[in-house]
Formats: C-alpha cells, structure tokens, sequence
C-alpha cells in the first residue's frame, strides 16, 4: 500500500514533465513498452529486484536496454528511479501512470462479460450506449463467459451493470422467497 | 382447508411474475482483499458511505467503518468464515439502519431488526437509520415528569425522570439487571385504565442485551413474560455468541427503537445491559481494523462511543409532542473501580448514578443501593409532591446514619441522640429492603416510607420491620382505598391527607405492638 502511494506519486511527476513538453502519449507507450519487457523476463525482474548490482550498472543497462527504444524523457525518469532505489516499482507506475492519461483523455475501461462471441456492429452499438451512458469515451474489452447464460454484464471501474440471465434469475429467486408483493 | 389446485399456484406465480422488470441492474462492486474475526478489507467500493450496509456473498451483511485511500474497512454481521479473500462485494446504498413500529413489542429481535424468536417475520411500514443525530437544545425540555421504578430506595433517594439518563453501575452479581427489569415491569402501571385517568402516560420498554448469555437472556424474556410485560417491551439481544460487531451496533439499535416512539409522542425507556461489553466489542473491531490504541486499549473515539449514544435520551418539547427517550445504561465495574477508563467515561456522561455495592448485597440490603454515592442530578424535579414532602428527610436521615454506624459497637455507651439516630437509620435501611419482581406504586412507597421518616417504626424490633410493612400496606390497600387513590390522584400531600395519615399509623403502631408482644 505504501509503494502504491509512492508509484502514484512518481506517475503524477512524470505526467507533469510529459504534459510540459507534450510527449504524454509517447511516455505512455514508452512506459508500456518498458512494462512489457519486464513482465517479459525473468531475468530483467531479477535484475531490478537486486540490491547488490550498483547504481551506475543498473543505470548503463537501463540505456543498453531501452536508450534507442524509449524517448529521452523516458530514459531520464528510469534513471531518476534507479537514483533514487525506487526501481522495483517501474511497473507499478507504468500502470498508474496509464490510468491517469486515461484520466486526463477522459476515457473509461469497460469490461464486458457476454455468454456468446458478439459480432463488430454489435460491439460498435454497445460502445455507442456505454458511451452515452458515462458520457466519457469507453475502451471495451470483451470477454466470454457461459455460465452467465445470457445477457451482458458491463463493469466500468467499480460500478456494475447487470443484465444477465444468471443475475435475473437469482432476483426472481429472491422475490419468491419473500413472497411477492401481491400476496394474500 | 381446501386443497391446493394447481391453477391457484400459477396464479399466483403468474401475479408474482407479472411485476418483474427487466431492466438493467446497476450496483457498485469491490472486492475482498482480507478478511478477519469480523472485519474485512474491501478493495474498490470507492463510493461507499460511511455506515453504509454492503453486501457480501452467502447473505452476509457489513457495514462500512473506515474508509481509506484505495480500500473501505468494514465490520461483518454474519459469519466471517463464509468470506474469502477475492469475493465480489455490493453497496446497498442504505445506511445499516432498523425496522422500527409497534409491531417490535413483544418480540425479540437482533441488532439488525431481525426476530430470533421463531415467531414468524416482523411487518413494518418504518425503518429508520441506526446512527441517528442526538437533537439539539431548541428541540428538547427540561425533564419533568416522573419514571417510576417501582423501587423504594430509587423512587424515594435518586428519583428518575421521562428523558433522563441514569447509569447502574456495580460489580457482576449485585443485582444491576434486577433493577433495571424491575423498572420494566414496574412500566405495566402505567399502561393501564387507572394511570390514564391519572394522566400518566404509558412506557414502551426496550431491553437491549450486548454479550450476555443466551441462557441469561432467556430468562429475561421469559421473566417478562410471565409479569406481562413483554407486551409493551421489545428484547433486543446481541448474545455472547453473536459476532462483535453485533455487540457493537446493538445499543443504537436500541436508541433508534427507542426514538420512533419519542417521536411520536409517546414514553420510551432502553436499557443498556451492559455498556462495558459493547466497549469491549468495540475496541476488539477497531484493533482489528488498525485503529491505533489508547488507554486500555481501547481507541480513541470510545469516549464518543457512548456520548453520542446516550445523548439521544431526550424529552421533547411539546411542539414536537413532549416525547421522552430514558436511558438506563449499565456498567459492570471489576472489584468495585469505578476509576476505571468506561466506568469514569460514562459515569460523566450520565445524569447521575445508583452505585450498588456486593457488601451490602452480601449483608442481606437489596436492592444493594450505596445511597451515598449515588446520586440523581435531574430526578428531582420530576419527583411527584408528596414523594418528595415525605422522602426529603430520608436521605438526610440515612446520611446521618451511616457516619455514626461506625459506633454502633458501643452499644449502651452512646448518648440518648446518638441511640436514637442509629435506631432510626436502621430501620429505615430495613423498610428500603425491597424483594425482586416486587415492584410497589407510588401512593404505596409514600405510606410505607411516610412511616419511616416520622418514627412510627422506632418501637418496633427490627426483625419485624418488614412485617409491619406488610401488613401496614395490606390494611391501607383493604380499608383506605380511596386516601391511596386520592395521593395518586393529587400527586401531593395535603394537610389533611398528613394528619390522617399520622392517625391511621398511630393506631396500627399501637395493634402492631401488642401482636409483638404476644
């Protein structure tokens, strides 16, 4: 918990250089690229958790690494963090700092659970509704999910829209155990 | 009863159905993130309210106490074994809160509203948030009338009034429970046709129980019911094996019961039995959500704890229909420390004390009532006149006899005054003596403790005080009925009144003598 507040707080810096000389979206896919290495090999996650290698070796590997994929305020951040033996949480601020783009583009991820596979218009259809609903742009990502039965279930940060087969049953289940409004 | 046809079914299924809309379902969801002996850590949530009722999986619900930067903690009202780590998490929306109505009396219930007597479900049109705001100064008036207790000793030397809080507090087993179901059952008076003719409005009871014994509490309930009572008496119980946070919640329960019927202009009495445990349950959820500790361990807030508790006890102002809410919390104080964190906390919240002690338990006094530290600091105005013309020397009296209990021992040594004060204060130590489920009216605790006060009982041996009291009652109930109406009545002691009074006894003192004697 305490780490997380750390990486927010490193995101929310380098959102705040990126923003200055408008590079936000080529630090964003720079920091996607840098976590999906990491996330890639073991190795480089062995690198980075160990306190024995030196600050200056970490430093020259990092360039090896990354110095021509990844822009020069990238490269100078990594650094930053390698300095200041906060390394371990690049990934965490990749992460934060991916949410807060999304913030500041006001886009919003919906998640969507379907029973069966849905066609291109009809994804493109639900992404138009969800789009009205939050009034945000929405980034849709689809998964499957039989036991569901029917119906979509949408959840769009912590909010939840339910409009499965499964969660209606379970609603009419609930009112026939308390007996139904009209009784006697 | 006729048969079950099957069309009757469908139709009714059919009708069910019929109102079911399909509409989307939207709620907010977290996660667990880890659970514990009734906490858990919710990760997401990030709209929940403070107190707010959430929703876990297998029908258990929580309530929202701490909210934190990226997780909410909460307190579980079911069984936290249910609970695993990554379960989805639903907000209700509602903040935990109570069915409240008529339809409570006679029954038992938990925290949360629901029976536990296996009488069937509970209908009600009301429901009301358990965490209510105490009411401020404009709303409320100075407490004036009278909560009879049915107790000599109380009713007599720390007089309770309609809106007024009063804390029993003593060691375990020195009856502070017998006090308190006393007063319930002494509450039965004043739902009858003669109380209402003599303006005094009926008492609705609660009873909440936090951490007792299931056992204990039956026998409540069961004693309630035998005496009538439970027909204007709710039980709210949150036992021993029920989780803490139960514990926790119970006496707001209590209070939010307790504030419908102020509300609605009626009388309302709670009993907290007992504050000590609900401090206990409160301190063991807030070390287990990582409230930093204070004194004894307790956190920081339990002084709010019960603040904000007892102050909901009130009486209105009639505009808002001069309604009362009286609390009678109650402390158990370990090996009579009343310096203790809770006990000091709550005795300065309280509008006073009845302080009862295991000596004077042992030594046969019952109700074990210290009257010198106990104390009543708003009753008195609510005392009806003739109470206080009569029971105004009987505190003095027995303060005077306690300093000089200490001679005693020299027996015939003592001055002629000295003799007679220890003679009278022992007697009136002998007439407070007062059995359990025995509550008296308070035309009858005048007589009884008019006797006291103006020396009738100096003559008589004092094993046979208690007799003379029997017997003095029963033939004033038999033979001056309508001089006991007549105090009820008026509420105040005319001259008149007073002088039959002393003839009455001067007459029943002489019989009484002679049947001594005999």
């Amino acid at each position: 918990m305490k780490n997380l507040r750390a990486a927010h707080r490193y995101a929310v810096a380098l959102m705040a250089v990126a923003e200055e000389q408008h590079v936000v979206d080529r630090v964003a896919s720079d920091l996607e690229l840098v976590g999906s290495v990491i996330r890639g090999s073991r190795e480089v996650q062995l690198f980075i958790a160990s306190p024995v290698i030196f600050v200056g070796r970490k430093k020259s590997v990092f360039r090896a690494l990354f110095g021509t994929r990844v822009g020069r305020e990238t490269l100078a951040f990594l650094e930053l963090l390698v300095t200041k033996r906060r390394e371990a949480l690049i990934a965490n601020i990749a992460e934060q700092f991916a949410t807060l783009r999304d913030e500041k583009y006001g886009i919003v991820n919906a998640d969507v659970t379907s029973a069966v596979e849905l066609d291109p218009p009809q994804g493109q259809e639900l992404k138009e509704h969800l789009e009205r609903f939050t009034k945000k742009k929405v980034r849709v990502r689809f998964s499957l999910d039989r036991s569901i039965i029917g119906g979509l279930l949408v959840r769009i940060g912590d909010t939840v829209l339910d409009v499965s087969v499964k969660h209606q049953m379970e609603q009419l289940r609930q009112r026939f155990l308390e007996g139904g409004p009209e009784l006697n | 009863m006729a048969e079950v046809r099957p069309e009757e079914v469908s139709a009714i299924l059919r009708k069910q159905l019929a109102g079911f809309e399909k509409e989307a379902d939207i709620y907010d969801v977290g996660t667990v993130l880890q659970v514990g002996d009734g906490v858990a850590r919710v990760y997401g949530l990030t709209k929940a309210l403070m107190s707010e009722l959430i929703e876990f999986p297998h029908g258990v619900f929580g309530m929202v106490l701490n909210l934190e930067e990226d997780n909410v903690g909460c307190i579980l009202f079911g069984e936290s074994s249910e609970i695993k780590e990554g379960d989805v998490v639903k907000r209700t929306g509602r903040v935990a809160s109570m069915p409240v109505g008529e339809q409570m009396l006679g029954r038992v219930v938990n925290p949360l509203g629901q029976p536990t007597d296996g009488r069937g479900p509970i209908k009600t049109e009301k429901v009301m948030e358990i965490e209510r705001k105490a009411l401020g100064v404009i709303q409320r008036q100075p407490v004036k009338e009278p909560l009879q207790t049915g107790l000599k000793a109380v009713d007599g030397m720390i007089p309770i009034g309609r809106g007024q809080r009063e804390l029993i507090i003593g060691d375990r087993q020195t009856g502070k429970t017998a006090i308190a179901i006393d007063t319930i059952i002494n509450q039965k008076y004043t739902h009858s046709e003669k109380a209402k003719k003599e303006g005094i409005k009926p008492v609705y009871c609660i009873y909440v129980a936090i951490g007792q014994k299931s056992s204990n509490v039956a026998q409540v309930v069961d004693k309630l019911q035998q005496e009538g009572a439970m027909e204007y008496t709710t039980v709210i119980a949150a036992t021993a094996s029920d989780p803490a946070p139960m514990q926790f919640i119970a006496p707001y329960s209590g209070a939010t019961l307790g504030e419908f019927f102020r509300d609605t202009g009626r009388h309302a009495l709670v009993i907290y039995d007992d504050l000590t445990k609900q401090a206990q349950s409160y301190r063991q959820v807030s070390l287990l959500l990582r409230r930093p500790p204070g004194r004894e361990a307790y956190p920081g807030d339990v002084f709010y704890l019960h603040s904000r508790l007892l102050e909901r006890a009130s009486k209105l102002n009639e505009e808002l229909g001069g309604g009362s809410l009286t609390a009678l919390p109650i402390i158990e104080t370990q090996a009579n420390d009343v310096s203790a964190y809770i006990p000091t906390n709550v005795i300065s919240i309280t509008d006073g004390q009845i302080y009862l002690e295991p000596g004077m338990f042992n030594s046969g006094i019952r109700p074990a009532i210290n009257v010198g530290i106990s104390v009543s600091r708003v009753g008195g105005n609510a005392q009806i006149k003739a109470m206080k013309k009569v029971a105004g020397r009987l505190r003095l009296e027995l303060a005077q006899y306690r300093e000089l209990e200490a001679f005693a021992k020299f027996g015939s040594d003592l001055d002629k005054a000295t003799l007679q004060q220890l003679r009278r204060g022992s007697r009136l130590v002998e007439l407070l003596k007062q059995g359990q489920y025995v509550p008296m009216t308070v035309e009858k605790q005048i007589v009884s403790i008019f006797s006291g006060t103006n020396g009738y009982l100096d003559e008589i041996p004092l094993e046979h005080v208690q007799r003379f009291e029997k017997e003095l009652l029963e033939m004033t109930e038999l033979k001056h009925v309508d001089m006991l109406a007549e105090i009820a009545m008026t509420k105040d002691l005319a001259e008149d009144l007073t002088k039959r009074l002393h003839e009455i006894l001067k007459g029943f003192t002489e019989s009484f003598k002679a049947s001594v004697k005999v």
